[in-house]
This record gives structure tokens, C-alpha cells and sequence, in this order.
């Protein structure tokens, strides 16, 4: 494997040459992507609107935030009236699971292709922070580089190194789309890399263990992976598909949940919302990242992502031609658990 | 322990009253179930209290009674969310539980001797009824110059309070105008927007307050109207609405700048909204 | 501060001791590791004690000002409502191996809840009946800022007893008289000595020059009210996700929401209050759909104005103790201290910039 800190210079380098020549030639007005974060394993999403600002753009694998979801910044009246990017051409940092986000947004009608183009980037996986974070224990870090193929992890008086390939997200391990899916609709709007999936593979491997629990193993397996949540909803505000107006936990005519951090309001809207994104989720691992108290979001997402793949097999982001399997309807659909046998 | 600052006092609903012809505004009247309880609510008109209904929330309404009717407290709510349409589905004699009152009131010490401009439009005339009875009641009458009611309406059907404005009219201590937006059938008072209406009456701003409640459009209009008349920033005051919770300027959502409007509100001089962050 | 300080020690092997015997008569809260997070919870030895933490991932806040509370119960039997107490505020509690930072922040939630006509009475009395034990920083964090906002790593005007780790032991400084009193009760302990005091001396120096920002908040309330309008609102809004992770991590926020949730079928239920933000736009949205903060420019700029502008205008003191679990734990990095900085640095031309409507 090429030295990761080659590899992340030459994407960086990559990103830096296409946003320049993007805004040179005036093709976006707008840039979304990352640039370096006020301490160690912090890492901020940036706006460029000058030639001059894209030092900023860098590549490191601490880029965890799914950038796509600043593009379904809620344009509810009443609720959230933000200052709408509308027709803003824009210039996007892709990753694989940001492009794909990219693409579904779009059969889901939220967003126009016309608009986005996508700097692709053929992503080498982002850092596990939390395991780092807990194998230092209570020691400051002052530094995280990767070099050759290791994590090095400074502190005032320690150095430790760390594999790569092993402490990346769990979903990163797993993850076979790394850069925008090269497909024929999406040809005008991906500048750099892209990716060829037509002999796609998914890997679920993150999630056996969690698969071979019976149901009431699951069931409290989750109860105690959900606990600590304070409800504070980075999960929501970062997912790029969570752009409803009004959550359906803030409806309050009916009020269908409870708001409390109690277990069983927490359940609900964690599960729920899961269930949402069913068909959905592209996988990003953004909700795992932005946790506060490090719940691992993700899981029950990917154990819904496999039930859709099995079922439906539908891969959320990879196609610009399909239908969406939860939001198509025919009349000649099988209703046979909802309807009462006849005489 | 039961926290005292968020304990409802408990009443019960004597009568409900309907306001208007889409019947989606009532009056409520509720008793106390302790006597204690009423003796200890001593309000000024303009505060608001938080009324519960057990297991579907609070909201602060403003208190439409006057302190000069003595044993029970009005309030006139419109069905808008939870709070509001549990109560409108409630009867006589349910029980609605109160905190309170809340809110700094209009500055009736401030205004003693002065000609009063009592200004309303739409619905949010219920702290200007219990400002209006108080000033006329016979103990406080002299203490206050002339007192001119100036009430507008979408249409006849929605006026509120028809049998006191029908009381108020009789009367030769106080004069008041009707307005509704449009002609309509039936109608022999004022026709056009509340603030033309002020334009034509011309109240002087000479030893005056003008007290002014409304949906924010016409409250923005009626101000310029007044302000073109000659009353000074100091001398028109607002009653605002804000979403709140607590009432007490503990839960921090009704916060406009460093205030509270539960606190040093909900009535606020047009002189310190105008030192005040746009945020209401 | 009382004037005469009796310094005692104790060895951290006899921290059991002190749990087991001698605070037996209280609920003792301190740092332990929970699912990956430091936070405040009962103990009762110092087997998961983690002192030398730090920080706590969830503020000890938590410990009389829980994310859920409920305010009262109640049950409808025929005509009537009896109303239920749930809060156990006579409940004698410690809470162990505070942070200076965490401590201040108590005094600035005791301003707030009990400033002006009213007292919030269940906040009050559990803080009443809340003793203060805290603990020096040896190691502040490069995210730390308490000295920026008057504060210092081991500040301890704010607790009833201060510790100071040396290494194999604890200084024990009464501050209070009710932290004097309950030193004077455990006579087992041994008393400071000279090299002790010194040593505690020289990590609060060490400790003080660790810090590495060095925020200038001269006149921050002025520069912030007077640059209401300013444009930089725009910029510093811009990557904000509207998201509860500041406010619920931070030690001196102390907004609620207060909800009934009821029982239909037994003709009971309770209303609850839950830790609510500026930074969700339905904190201030009106049942008629009028928002008076309704972009996220409004929330954002609220939230570092309440602390920033608002508190020291009402309370003459800066809302804010520089705890830094806002800047390490935004999910997008959105750093409050190169947000004050930035304005803080305005030049007489930017400030003419303001915001388009």
C-alpha cells in the first residue's frame, strides 16, 4: 500500500487543483469541503467563494461529516427559514458514500444534478476517533498523522502507533464504493475520481456479530448500546436525509413519541428514525462520528440496508435510473398483509 | 417536594362563553378551588397566567378579567394548538389548573392622569378589556383623564366581548370607536384598518399613553400613525406575545436581548422594543 | 474564602475509607467511565473512580439538573386531582472530584435560578443540599479557556473542599465552613505538610502556564451588543448544523422545555421538563407559525450572545467557564473561541458591514 500521507497529499493536492480551476472558470459559485480543524482529530467543513481560500481544502482521514447535508438545509417556512442556496451551482468534496448520498437526494427530488458538481475523491477510509481516543485513555493528544501505513498518535510525554487497516470506522472497512459511482447520468457532473460498480459486492461483515444474537439478545443489546442518549439530535441535524420539515418526534398534535431521554422515548425515536432511512442510508457513518456520548448509530442502519438489499435488492445511491423501493407504489402491488381474506 | 414555582393552582370552569361566529374563541371563566388561592392572586390588567390541562400542557394567556370583578378570572383563549383545543373541549366545571400572574401589566401608576388611547385589533384585545374595565370601574374612574377605545375587526362576526363594548358604549366617561375592514351589512360603525381609523379620530398625544395590541401588521401601522401625531416613543406601549413555557424567565425561551418577556414584559414601551434586538 | 485553611492528606489507597466510612451518610457522585464517556454517578468505593480524568463528557450538572425531571405527578380520582412530589431534593449529596471549570458553573446556575421574583425552589434546595468537592488540573487540555473567563485550573472559590493530586496523595483544602466542618469530622486524616503546599503551588503554576489559549474578552459584551447586526454572523453560522451537542455538553446552559405526558387509561400522569436549546428552531417557534428567530444566524449569534453579552449585562458575569466541551465536541468544529476572536478583532471598517436583510 502507497505511504498514506502520499496518498493523502496527492488527494488533497487533486481537490485543491479542480476547485481552482472550478472557480477560475466560474462553473460553481460555492465549494463544500474540508479543511483542518482547531485541534487535533477535529476537522472543519469549510465554503470557498475565492480562488484565493482553497489552501483551506485539505484530504486527511478525519473527514467524517457527510457534506452532502448541507445541501437539504431546510428550506420549511415556517420552521426553519435558512437563506437558501437555491440555484447556487456548487462544487462538492465526494467521497464514495458522499456522492452516493448525492445521487439518491436527487431521485428523491430534493435536490437538482444541474446544480452539483462532484470533485471526486476515491476515499482511503476515516479514522476510528473514539477507539483511538479510548486506547489513549485520559492523555492529551497533541498529534494524529498517518505515515507508511500507521496511525501515529502523539502526546506530551507518549507516542503510539496504530494500524491503519485496523482502526478505521467499521463501516469503512466494509465499504466497496469509495469514490462517485461511474454512471452514465452522472458523467457532466463528477470532476477527479470515480469509481466503476457494475460488479458491486456489498460486504455486511460489520455486522455479523450483531446477526447472530437471537431477537431477545438484540433487543437488549441495543437498549444498552442506546442509553446514554441525551437526545441532542446531532444524528438528525448531520444525516443528509433527515430534511423533514418536522421531525416526527416534534409533532406535537398528535404527540406520537415522548421527548424525554428516558429508554423507552429514546428507543422510539432512535428505531424509528431508522426505519426512515430505510432504503436510504448510503452508510456514511456521519451519525456514529457527531455523537457526543459515541453511540454507534450506525448499526441498526446497516442491519436495515442488508434486510433492503435482500429484499428489494436495492442499493441506495448506486443507480440514477431505478426506482426508490419505499417510495414507489403500483396498484398491482402485493397487499396481502394488509387486506382480510375474502368470505 | 412539590416545586412551588411550577405547581398549578387548581379551578374550575364556572362558564364558557363564545366570542366570535367561527366559535373558535371563548371567554373562560374559572373559580378557585381554595379561597386562599384567590385571595393571593392579586393582579394588575395586562399580566397572563399559565393555564393547564392536566396531561396535555400549559400556555400563558392573558388575563382578560379586570381585579375590580372580584371572584373568578376570565380568560379568552382561540383554539390554536394542544393547550388551547383541550380547553376548548372542555365543560363546566372541569378542572383547569393556573399559575400565576405573570408579567410586568400595563404601568397603571405610570398612567394615572393621563388621557388614555386604548387601541385593539383582532383578537388580542383581552388584556385591553381588563385595562378598559379597570379604568372605569368607579374607584379608579377619576384617577385617569379621557379614555378613548379604538377596537378593529375583520368583520362584525369577529368582535369580541359585545356585551361589554354594548356596556362601554353607554357610557359618557369613555369613547369608543368600531371598525371593521370592510363594509358589511348590518353595520353602523367605522369601516377601514385600525390605523386610517386612528388617523381619523386624531387622538392628541398631549398628557397621552397609547396602549396598543394587535396582529404585528397593524401594530406596525397604527405606530407610525402615531408617531406622525405627535406621541413620542415613550408614550405608546406594546403588549408582545412570545412562545413560553415556564412564565417565570427560568425555561429561557422568551428571551428577546438580556430580557425575558414573562418578566420585563410582556408590555414594553416602543422606546425600549427600539433599544431592543429584532428578535419578537 | 476562609482565612485559616487547615490542609489535611489523604492517600488515595484510603479513598475507600473515606467513601465507606466517613461519607457514609451521603450520595456521593463522582468521574466514572460509562459506555466510553466520563460522567458524574453514584459511587460507593473508588474501585471505577477515574479522578485523574480529564474531563467529564456530560457536565456534572447532570447530578441536580438532569436531562429528565419531573416536576410533579398527578392522579385524577373522581372530581379530584392529587398531586404527587418525585424530586428527593432533601437528598444529601457530593459530588466528588469536580473541576473548577464544572464548579463555576454551579455558581452561575445558582445566580440564574434564583435571580429576581422568582426561585426555581427544586433547582435551589437540591443545591442547597449539595456539597462541592473539587479537584485541581494538572494536565488542562489544549481546548481548556478557563483563564480567558476568569477562571484559573485550580480555582476554588466555587467548592466546599479542594484536592490537589500529588501523585500517591490528595491535599485536602477546607474552603467553606460546611466543608471545614465536615474535614474537622473525619479525624483520620493527617495534616499537610510544608513540601505539600509547595508542590500544590508549583502544578498550579505548571498548570496555569499549560493553557495555551489566550483569549482577549476585554469588553467582549460591548463589542458583541454593538456588532448586533454585523455580516461575520453569516460566516460563523454558516457550518453550524443546528444541533442540541453544545448546549446539552455545556456546563452553564440551563435552558428547558416543559412537557405533560398522561396516562389516559389510568387516569393519571406527570409533567416533565427536558434540557431544550436556542439552537432548534422550535424553542421559540409560536403555535401560529411565527418564528422570531427563525435562520440559523438568529440561533447561532443567541446562544453566544446569551453567554457572552447577555449574562454579564444582566448578572455581571461572563455565562461561559471555558470548559472547552463545545469546541471538542461540535461536530462540525465550530470553534467559540475563534468566534470571539474573531470579533474581538474587528476592524472600524468591518464593523460597518452588517447583515442584508
Amino acid at each position: 500500500m502507497e505511504d498514506l500521507q502520499n496518498q493523502n497529499q496527492k488527494i488533497t493536492d487533486k481537490i485543491r487543483e479542480i476547485s481552482t480551476q472550478l472557480l477560475e472558470e466560474k462553473e460553481v459559485d460555492l465549494i463544500i469541503g474540508y479543511s483542518d480543524g482547531t485541534f487535533p482529530l477535529s476537522n472543519l467543513p469549510v465554503f470557498i467563494r475565492e480562488v484565493d481560500e482553497v489552501e483551506k481544502l485539505i484530504w486527511n482521514n478525519l473527514c467524517y461529516v457527510n457534506l452532502a447535508s448541507y445541501l437539504t438545509s431546510n428550506i420549511s417556512r415556517f420552521i426553519r427559514k435558512e437563506e437558501s442556496e437555491e440555484n447556487l451551482k456548487i462544487g462538492l468534496v465526494a467521497k464514495g458514500c458522499v456522492a452516493r448520498t448525492i445521487i439518491q437526494l436527487s431521485l428523491e427530488n430534493q435536490i437538482d444534478l444541474n446544480d452539483i458538481i462532484l470533485i471526486g475523491i476515491n476515499c482511503n477510509g476515516i479514522i476510528n476517533r473514539k477507539r483511538i481516543e479510548k486506547e489513549i485513555g485520559e492523555r492529551e493528544i497533541t498529534n494524529l498523522s498517518v505515515k507508511g501505513g500507521d496511525i501515529i498518535v502523539e502526546g506530551k510525554d507518549f507516542e503510539e502507533e496504530f494500524p491503519f487497516d485496523e482502526y478505521l470506522m467499521e463501516l469503512c472497512k466494509v465499504c466497496k464504493i469509495k469514490a462517485p459511482p461511474q454512471l452514465p447520468e452522472l458523467s457532466e457532473n463528477i470532476r477527479g475520481d470515480s469509481q466503476d460498480i457494475s460488479d458491486l459486492h456489498l460486504n455486511f461483515d460489520d455486522i455479523k456479530e450483531f446477526e447472530e444474537k437471537s431477537p431477545e439478545e438484540r433487543w437488549e443489546y441495543i437498549n444498552d448500546l442506546l442509553q446514554s442518549c441525551t437526545r441532542c439530535y446531532a444524528c438528525r441535524e448531520v444525516c443528509p436525509f433527515c430534511y423533514c420539515n418536522l421531525c416526527f418526534v416534534d409533532q406535537n398534535m398528535p404527540q406520537w413519541f415522548g421527548k424525554t431521554a428516558e429508554i423507552p422515548d429514546i428507543i422510539s425515536f432512535h428505531l424509528i428514525r431508522a426505519l426512515h432511512l430505510a432504503g436510504r442510508c448510503v452508510g456514511c457513518g456521519s451519525c456514529s462520528s457527531v455523537c457526543p456520548v459515541g453511540i454507534d448509530l450506525s448499526l441498526i442502519n446497516r442491519k436495515i440496508e442488508e434486510i433492503v438489499k435482500e429484499r428489494f435488492n436495492f442499493v441506495s445511491g448506486a443507480d440514477l435510473t431505478t426506482i426508490l423501493p419505499m417510495n414507489t407504489h403500483d396498484m398491482d402491488d402485493n397487499q396481502n398483509f394488509m387486506l382480510e381474506e375474502e368470505g | 417536594m412539590l416545586p412551588e414555582l411550577y405547581m398549578p393552582k387548581l379551578t374550575k370552569i364556572r362558564n364558557i362563553r363564545s366570542e366570535n361566529q367561527a366559535n373558535d374563541i371563548k371567554t373562560f371563566e374559572l373559580v378557585f378551588n381554595n379561597q386562599e388561592d384567590l385571595e393571593e392572586f392579586n393582579y394588575i390588567p395586562g399580566q397572563f397566567a399559565e393555564l393547564s390541562i392536566l396531561g396535555k400542557g400549559e400556555c400563558p394567556i392573558g388575563i382578560a378579567s379586570s381585579p375590580t370583578e372580584p371572584d373568578s378570572l376570565k380568560f379568552t383563549v382561540k383554539r390554536m394548538g394542544t393547550v388551547t383545543t383541550a380547553m376548548h373541549d372542555s365543560k363546566e366545571e372541569d378542572i383547569v389548573g393556573i399559575r400565576g400572574p405573570f408579567g410586568n401589566g400595563w404601568p397603571i401608576e405610570d398612567m394615572k392622569n393621563k388621557n388614555i388611547v386604548i387601541i385593539g385589533g383582532g383578537f388580542a384585545f383581552s388584556t385591553l378589556r381588563s385595562l378598559t374595565e379597570y379604568l372605569i370601574h368607579e374607584s379608579n374612574r377619576s384617577e385617569y383623564g379621557n379614555i378613548t377605545v379604538i377596537y378593529g375587526n375583520r368583520n362584525p362576526g369577529e368582535l369580541l366581548y359585545e356585551p361589554e363594548i354594548e356596556r362601554w358604549k353607554k357610557r359618557d366617561d369613555l369613547n369608543i370607536y368600531l371598525t371593521i375592514d370592510q363594509e358589511a351589512e348590518g353595520w353602523s360603525g367605522m369601516v377601514g384598518y385600525v390605523a386610517p381609523v386612528v388617523k381619523e379620530i386624531s387622538p392628541s398625544p398631549d398628557d397621552s399613553i397609547a396602549t396598543v395590541c394587535g396582529p404585528p401588521i397593524m401594530i406596525k401601522t397604527t405606530i407610525d400613525v402615531l408617531k406622525e401625531l405627535g406621541f413620542s416613543s415613550e408614550q405608546i406601549l406594546n403588549s408582545l406575545e412570545m412562545r413560553m413555557k415556564c412564565g417565570v424567565g427560568k425555561c429561557g425561551r422568551c428571551n428577546i436581548g438580556n430580557k425575558y418577556v414573562c418578566i420585563d414584559g410582556p408590555v414594553f414601551s416602543l422606546k425600549e422594543l427600539e433599544d431592543m434586538p429584532d428578535e419578537y | 474564602m476562609v482565612e485559616k485553611k487547615l490542609e489535611k492528606i489523604i492517600f488515595k489507597q484510603d479513598l475507600d475509607r473515606l467513601f465507606e466510612e466517613s461519607l457514609k451518610d451521603f450520595t456521593v457522585y463522582g468521574p466514572i467511565e460509562k459506555k466510553g464517556n466520563i460522567v458524574f454517578e453514584k459511587i460507593d468505593k473508588s474501585d471505577n473512580l477515574k479522578l485523574n480524568y480529564l474531563n467529564s463528557k456530560i457536565p456534572p450538572k447532570s447530578v441536580i439538573f438532569p436531562q429528565t425531571e419531573t416536576l410533579f405527578e398527578y392522579e385524577k380520582k373522581d372530581d379530584e386531582i392529587i398531586f404527587k412530589e418525585s424530586n428527593n431534593v432533601g437528598k444529601k449529596r457530593i459530588i466528588f472530584g469536580i473541576r473548577p471549570c464544572d464548579a463555576h458553573s454551579f455558581t452561575l446556575l445558582e445566580t440564574f435560578f434564583s435571580f429576581g421574583k422568582f426561585e426555581d425552589d427544586l433547582f435551589l434546595k437540591k443545591r442547597e443540599n449539595t456539597i462541592l468537592i473539587g479537584i485541581g488540573c494538572n494536565t488542562p487540555k489544549n481546548t481548556c479557556f478557563c483563564t480567558s473567563v476568569n477562571g484559573h485550573p485550580f480555582k476554588d472559590d466555587d467548592v466546599d473542599i479542594f484536592l490537589v493530586d500529588l501523585t500517591e496523595k490528595y491535599l485536602v483544602t477546607p474552603i467553606s465552613d460546611r466543608g471545614k466542618e465536615l474535614i474537622e469530622g473525619i479525624s483520620w486524616l493527617n495534616n499537610a505538610n510544608k513540601n505539600d503546599l509547595k508542590k500544590s503551588v508549583e502544578l498550579a503554576n505548571n498548570a496555569e502556564s499549560a493553557i495555551e489559549t489566550n483569549l482577549n474578552l476585554d469588553n467582549i459584551s460591548e463589542k458583541l451588543d454593538n456588532n448586533f447586526y454585523n455580516s461575520l454572523w453569516k460566516e460563523i453560522s454558516e457550518v453550524c448544523i443546528g444541533c442540541g451537542t453544545c448546549a446539552f455538553l455545556c456546563p452553564t446552559c440551563h435552558c428547558f422545555d416543559v412537557i405533560d405526558e398522561e396516562d389516559h387509561y389510568n387516569n393519571r400522569g406527570r409533567r416533565v421538563r427536558i434540557w431544550d436549546t436556542c439552537q432548534f428552531p422550535l424553542y421559540t417557534l409560536h403555535t401560529s407559525g411565527h418564528n422570531p428567530r427563525s435562520s440559523r444566524i438568529q440561533r447561532c449569534r443567541n446562544r453566544i450572545l446569551h453567554k457572552f453579552c447577555y449574562y454579564p449585562q444582566n448578572y455581571d458575569l461572563i455565562g461561559c467557564v471555558g470548559c472547552g466541551r463545545c469546541i471538542q465536541y461540535c461536530p462540525v468544529n465550530n470553534d467559540i473561541r475563534v468566534i470571539l476572536d474573531k470579533f474581538q478583532k474587528l476592524s472600524e471598517e468591518e464593523e460597518e458591514k452588517l447583515l442584508v436583510a
